[in-house]
């Protein structure tokens, strides 16, 4: 439509000796289309109050943090984050899109959440159906490609670099993969590839995998196909309208141009209590190549406005990293301590995660715990409390606090409780 | 009533030696993650004063960089807003070079003044920091229907003396200032009313007082405008009764970045919100064998050895065996392994190589100068 407008003034030019002008060309050749509606339900307490995406990571981020940072040092600006599932914290959280370089005249961050179109609406069915419902959004930068994330992993990722690739071997779509250890495939979707990274078949977490390459969740789609398929796929009734259950399976019977992108590098789903927290304690594993410090890749953040963090006298910090605003005057060992947190004196917290603006009492004891923000373990409280043996490989359940949540002067929580979080308002 | 806030960001009097050679003072870090200039700009934006003025005079390049357009502020504005105003340039007939005195630098950014809409001007010094309740002198100016309040305070927070150049007000007992004297060397004892550079006043009243003073060729604004008015105009002293932090010498500096290891200063001054131009750092990371006490740690720092009663600043590196203590550590600066550094202000981008041992005097601090390797 625009195209044909485009060139209307150039024919009036030679024809007619006058020009009126149409305006700038509005095409991106590559948008992202992030999905962020889940729910998140495996996290539990943790997304009570929050999407999946708006949960606190790595002393100081949220996990859409990875996915946004990604996409504009990877050159996309331009970014649709598809949201439904309790959605303002999140909202809140991306604003303008100014963290993140995402406030741009043209394009930037959009949340778009589901809504009325002439006399109906109705909510995202399935993460091929929200893309759909959004094709009005993408049309309007009439890009050529269509890159499709989640937000419920961690990872760095150069988008540009599989796109290069995607053109490369002229796909229709490219599937970004990770090669996992054979024992660990088949708890993901795999894909059986030739030679040349062709695929052939698409298992969704196979008894008995061929192959060790894991997808990813990052797909690049040659938008016309895609619109195709889409529009296919929402008229088929029996279809679950989702990439992985459909629309993939469905290219690939088609024979269209699939190919894996292998990514090397660290990538976990963080979508479990004991993922998220394992992922947490691989930031303090110098072993495992998961470094946040990357000045040329740096991950972006809606920052608190605190002062520097403050250690006092009785401080004792071993392998943990601290962030700003903090007051720390315990032994804080192997964890991850957001912004705003108070550690007091004698406490001791060990292997476990404190989200922003908690406070731990005196004397308090907080082990192999995930603690919401703004809770409160008062003097003398433990939180995690085991008296079964531990192994390196084998350790106590995770403890949970949710957010606001309380733990009383002296109260003792077993490892492996969750605690509810204490509600704000009217709910 | 709707105010312009007007920062002086050097300062006529300091003496800061290598630290002031590459940046203006208001440039300096302090208290790990800030420059000197943030507590001023926040202190107006907490305030409601969303229309900010930086004069500038020598070396702000840095400070520049630190500010960009205001955005850390909230002052990306389209009414007022962060306006840094750079020298005006003037060949030498026109009475050439930089300023001859604060009036001067005011009587060259007049236009600019003129421009806002405001009606006071409240105008900052900012070698002195405080966090203010600028709506109580608001308030108090109206109240009392001064021409200029002047606000001062009787704190020394630990210094002996007033700090040279600063005024010292004669009040009546309505508080009314009727002379000033100007301390010029460490006479001047205790308990004495000293100005905090900080004044109140008409913005109307202000364009004439700075156009009239600059036709007579005077150019100090304590001197040619406080005292000489004081008999004609109503000005007004204000106290301050808290806390704050004065710095124009390097013991005022190493004692003003100390002092934030206090409880009652922290209190303070981080009571209301402090912006910041925003990094993006990492958290800082602790390593195995760290022993870290009553400090003040930036992020993206990494430390692997002691660290005891010192100011470091964003991404500095403290190697293994090496003992930091009463030290103030400018970003990015690297201390290798087994180092032992006492009363040492190191400046950014600094690299102390293995087994170097420095140690200063609290009165008398060792300064290694930007980039230096040793």
């Amino acid at each position: 439509m625009f195209r044909g407008a485009c060139t209307a003034p150039l024919i009036s030019f030679i024809f007619r000796a006058e020009v009126t002008f149409v305006g700038y060309t509005k095409k991106k050749e590559m948008i992202a289309m992030l999905l962020a509606g889940g729910q998140g339900s495996r996290l539990g307490v943790l997304t009570r109050s929050v999407a999946k995406p708006a949960v606190p990571f790595g002393g100081k981020y949220r996990i859409i943090d990875f996915p946004l940072s990604n996409c504009i040092n990877s050159g996309i600006d331009t970014v649709g984050v598809l949201t439904q599932y309790r959605p303002l914290e999140l909202n809140a959280y991306i604003g303008s899109g100014q963290p993140w370089d995402l406030d741009r005249i043209y394009g930037g961050v959009f949340i778009l959440p589901p809504y009325v179109k002439d006399k109906s609406g109705e909510w995202y069915k399935g993460t091929a159906n929200a893309i759909y419902q959004n094709m009005q959004f993408i049309e309007i930068y009439e890009p050529e490609y269509v890159l499709i994330l989640s937000g419920d992993h961690i990872y760095k990722m150069d988008y540009g670099r599989m796109l290069k690739a995607h053109k490369e071997k002229k796909a229709d779509c490219t599937i970004a993969v990770l090669r996992v250890p054979m024992e660990e495939a088949s708890r993901f979707g795999v894909m059986n590839v030739e030679d040349d990274l062709r695929i052939y078949e698409f298992e969704e977490k196979p008894e008995h995998p061929k192959s060790n390459l894991a997808s990813m969740g990052v797909y690049i789609f040659n938008w016309k196909k895609l619109k195709e398929y889409l529009i296919k796929d929402e008229s088929d009734e029996t279809s679950d309208k989702d990439f992985g259950k459909n629309v993939i399976p469905a290219m690939l019977k088609a024979q269209e141009r699939m190919y894996a992108y292998e990514h090397e590098g660290y990538w976990k789903d963080v979508g479990t209590i004991e993922s998220l927290w394992e992922a947490n304690m691989d930031l303090l594993d110098p072993e495992v190549p998961l470094e946040l410090y990357d000045p040329h890749w740096r991950i972006y953040s809606r920052n608190l406005t605190l002062p520097a963090q403050f250690v006092a006298d009785h401080a004792k910090l071993q392998n943990c990293t601290v962030s700003e605003g903090c007051y720390i005057d315990g032994n804080v060992a192997d964890s991850i301590i957001f912004p705003g947190v108070t550690v007091e004196e004698g406490a001791r917290v060990y292997k476990s995660v404190i989200m922003p603006e908690s406070v731990v009492k005196k004397g308090a004891r907080v082990e192999y715990a995930i603690v919401s923000p703004e809770s409160f373990i008062g003097e003398g409280a433990v939180v995690g409390s085991w008296d079964g043996g531990e192994t390196e490989d084998l350790h106590r359940p995770i403890t949970v606090l949710g957010q606001g949540a309380e733990a009383k002067a002296g109260e003792i929580i077993p490892a492996g409780t969750v605690l509810e979080e204490r509600k704000k308002g009217g709910e | 009533m709707s105010v312009l806030g007007i920062i002086f960001s050097y300062s006529e009097r300091e003496n800061l030696r290598e630290l002031t050679q590459k940046r203006t003072l208001s440039a300096l870090p302090i208290a790990g993650k800030y420059r000197i200039i943030d507590f001023a700009i926040s202190n107006y934006v907490n305030n409601g004063i969303y229309d900010i003025s930086v004069i500038t005079r020598d070396n702000y390049h840095s400070l520049m960089d630190h500010l960009g357009q205001g955005k850390e502020w909230d002052l990306v504005r389209k009414r007022g807003g962060l306006r840094v105003l750079t020298p005006y340039a003037r060949s030498e007939g026109a009475g050439g070079g930089i300023y001859k005195g604060t009036v001067d630098a005011l009587a060259s950014h007049l236009s600019s003044i003129r421009r806002s809409m405001a009606d006071l001007v409240i105008l900052t010094d900012a070698s002195v920091l405080y966090s203010m309740d600028y709506q109580k002198l608001i308030e108090r100016h109206l109240e009392t229907g001064a021409d200029i309040t002047a606000v001062y305070s009787r704190q020394l927070n630990g210094y002996h003396t007033v700090p040279a150049g600063l005024p010292v007000f004669k009040m009546d007992e309505n508080e009314r200032i009727f002379d000033l004297t100007v301390n010029t060397d460490d006479t001047i004892e205790q308990d004495v009313p000293w100005g905090l550079g900080c004044y109140v006043i008409q913005k109307t009243l202000l364009e004439t007082v700075i156009a009239d003073s600059v036709a007579a060729k005077r150019y100090d604004f304590k001197k040619d405008i406080i005292k000489r008015l004081a008999p004609r105009l109503k000005i007004m002293g204000c106290e301050h009764r808290n806390l704050l932090l004065e710095i124009s010498s390097v013991s005022g500096y190493m004692k003003a970045n100390m002092n934030f290891l206090k409880p009652e200063f922290r209190m303070e001054f981080f009571k209301t919100p402090v912006y910041t131009k925003i990094k993006d750092s990492v958290p800082t990371q602790y390593g195995q064998n760290c022993k870290v006490i009553n400090s003040i740690i930036s992020d993206e720092c990494r430390i692997e050895g002691t660290v005891e009663n010192s100011v470091i600043s964003r991404g500095v590196r403290i190697g293994k065996n090496t003992v930091v203590k009463d030290c103030i550590i400018m970003q990015h600066t690297e201390i290798h392994d087994n180092c032992m550094l006492h009363n040492v202000i190191i400046d950014k981008d600094v690299i102390i190589r293995d087994h170097q041992q420095l140690s200063g005097h609290a009165a008398y601090p060792i300064i290694i100068e930007k980039a230096s390797i040793i």
